[in-house]
């Protein structure tokens, strides 16, 4: 045990000395993250707010003097001179925000009680346009409704036979889970996964190129220890990575601006301690999953390179069922708990909406310490083999 | 003392390999039936030319590589049986460094002395000693990358020399070295000597085996060809240097195959 402690600590300490695996690890998640949800989330209000009172320039073709007041406002100017041909080019070159047509038997069509025809000529890639001018549109059409119910003697409620109350009894924690909850095992999944990556290259392929491992292997350490050592080394890296991502997600949703209280109470119930060692119960044995495979499969490699492209086509092996957790309807059965990857991110969504069964949480965490066993015997499987080992 | 005992080393050929060497054979013989004895207080230097099986053999006997025949007795122990024993009795070092790069020389020695589970004082004694005989106490915080070849190699031999073993294996240590550096460690291969130590030297280097040695083993295409005391070796080629000696046992031994 003194043995796999010495090799662990020398790897953890040449680990985080390398700038490479520090970026990944801990600089990446624990900054970028939070940046990227707060910078994305600020820059997404702003632009918002800015369209939202950005002042709208309207053409108006055909009959519309009645309904100029109700079109206008302080952020709407509005423009009679336009041809619609005219108007369209406007719009393209950007010198015109929208044209609204009334059809020239507009009026005579919802005189005669009949569906009149509006044309709204827009681009859609003018943010809130198309909200801001169907408002206005939909305040004219509910005018000439009140009116015509009001000629035909005709009280609102006759044309509403029964109200229909939906009440939710999902909790709001519970229906935020369900929706969001995937997204955060996904992430942190993903960077755990990356995490290990660069140490399990750096540790086994890159002492295997730069001949350190065959001075190791003269020392009194068994190749499983020296194996193990490593395997945990590059797990507690990919482990961090991963505890980095939720801190990251978790410190950047809490101080996210203008966030509903029912979501920040989701993202607080996060921090509990519960949530800690339900979360840690299972990222401990799927980084060891991670560092055991990753290791058992750069030890073929002779070079940093090689190892690379033999890990690249990994990674999609572990966003597939990562992403497949984020699709509605896939939920933690007593089956998908033991498919590795998918059933820590499935399980996790449950925790984050409060709806975990037990039962199927110890299997997911047994399934992943099964995994995680096999991966690193699998490794120790290739690291005896004596061609494996030297350049 | 380390006993070779008819030791063989085959290797498995892979299909790509078989196509790349132009053969049929499903395995190789790296090594072949190979014995010889070294004795404490002297230098057994093995030589041979490139892939003639020198390496594997040292891996051997290191116990990196596991012989498929034959045993090997390090310090009374076998290599098959014992491979942890015979590591704490053995010092390895090569002409490559192989050191981490971002690692300290005293964290560097300090892992392997951890390694040999050292006691703490006697750890700090002897790299005290070692880093004081090396000079390296000037440059012991300094990260590897940023060192000279040089200081490298000669924290390379405070790290195989730390828990002071009784054997050392040398693999071409002087190779790529300068001429103070590499005679820094003919210095080091003497002192070790002169402690008792049982010695493995090997070198493409005739002037330092002609240096050093008191036993001489040649290997070829996997097979010891040669095995003397360098004494009698000088005797049997009194008019020959030693580059010429070996040149012609190993062109000999090339005759007699052809022959046979």
């Amino acid at each position: 045990m003194n043995t796999i402690l010495t090799v662990y600590k020398k790897e953890i300490k040449d680990t985080l000395r390398d700038k490479r695996t520090l970026i990944t690890s801990i600089v990446l998640p624990a900054v970028i993250i939070p940046l990227l949800l707060f910078g994305m989330t600020k820059l997404m209000n702003t632009l918002m707010k800015k369209e939202s009172d950005k002042k709208l320039k309207i053409a108006l073709i055909g009959n519309t003097e009645a309904f100029k007041k109700q079109l206008e406002d302080t952020t709407i100017s509005l423009i009679s001179s336009y041809a619609l041909e005219d108007g369209k080019t406007a719009i393209a070159k950007d010198s015109l925000d929208a044209v609204i047509e009334f059809t020239p038997e507009f009026t005579a069509n919802v005189n005669e009680l009949k569906s009149g025809k509006i044309n709204l000529y827009y681009k859609s890639t003018n943010l809130m346009l198309e909200k801001r001018v169907s408002e206005k549109i939909d305040g004219i059409k509910n005018g000439i409704l009140n009116e015509r119910l009001k000629k035909l003697n005709i009280t609102p409620e006759t044309l509403v036979p029964f109200d229909v109350t939906k009440v939710d009894i999902a909790t709001a924690k519970e229906q935020i889970g369900k929706m969001a909850g995937g997204f955060l095992p996904y992430i942190f999944i993903l960077f755990c996964f990356l995490g290990c990556m660069y140490p399990a290259i750096d540790l086994i392929t890159g002492e295997k190129e730069k001949g350190t491992m065959e001075t190791l292997l003269t020392s009194p350490a068994s190749r499983f220890q020296i194996l193990i050592g490593k395997i945990l080394a590059i797990a507690t890296i990919g482990l961090s990575a991963a505890l980095m991502t939720i801190i990251g997600m978790v410190g950047g949703l809490k101080f996210m601006p203008n966030l509903p209280p029912d979501f920040l109470a989701t993202v607080n119930d996060m921090v509990s301690i519960k949530f800690i060692i339900m979360l840690f119960a299972m990222l401990i044995p799927l980084s060891i999953f991670f560092a055991g495979i990753m290791s058992a499969l750069v030890i073929k490699a002779k070079s940093f390179k090689e190892a690379q492209s033999i890990l690249t086509p990994v990674n999609f092996m572990v966003i597939i069922p990562a992403i497949m957790a984020t699709i509605p309807g896939i939920v933690l059965t007593w089956q998908t708990a033991f498919v590795p990857i998918l059933n820590i991110a499935l399980a996790t969504r449950e925790i984050i909406a409060g709806t975990i069964n037990i039962g199927q949480y110890v299997v997911v965490v047994l399934s992943l310490i099964g995994f995680a066993l096999g991966a690193a015997f699998l490794s120790y499987k290739q690291f005896s083999k004596e061609g494996m080992v030297l350049k | 003392m380390i006993e070779v005992q008819k030791i063989s080393k085959q290797y498995s050929l892979t299909k790509k390999q078989q196509k790349e060497l132009q053969t049929n054979a499903s395995s190789i013989n790296a090594v072949n039936n190979v014995s010889f004895t070294c004795t404490p207080g002297s230098v057994f230097s093995l030589l041979g030319a490139n892939g003639a099986g020198k390496t594997t053999t040292l891996r051997m006997i290191s116990t990196i590589l596991k012989p498929t025949q034959g045993d090997i007795i390090v310090g009374g122990e076998s290599v098959l049986n014992n491979p942890e024993k015979v590591r704490t009795k053995i010092g390895f070092l090569t002409g490559s460094t192989n050191l981490y790069d971002r690692l300290t020389p005293a964290e560097t020695v300090q892992y392997f002395a951890d390694l040999h589970g050292m006691d703490r004082t006697i750890f700090e004694q002897r790299k005290d000693k070692l880093f004081t005989q090396l000079g390296i106490h000037e440059f012991s915080k300094k990260k590897i990358a940023q060192m000279s070849t040089g200081m490298k190699q000669k924290v390379s031999i405070a790290r195989s020399m730390i828990h002071d073993p009784s054997i050392v294996i040398f693999d071409e240590p002087t190779s790529g070295l300068d001429v103070i550096t590499a005679n820094s460690i003919i210095e080091l291969i003497k002192q070790c000597k002169l402690e008792g130590k049982t010695i493995i030297f090997s070198s493409h280097i005739m002037s330092e085996v002609d240096l050093l040695c008191d036993e001489l083993a040649i290997i070829h295409k996997g097979n010891l060809i040669y095995s003397d005391s360098m004494k009698n070796f000088r005797t049997q080629h009194v008019h020959q240097s030693l580059t010429e000696a070996f040149i012609d046992i190993v062109k000999n031994n090339g005759r007699k195959e052809l022959l046979a």
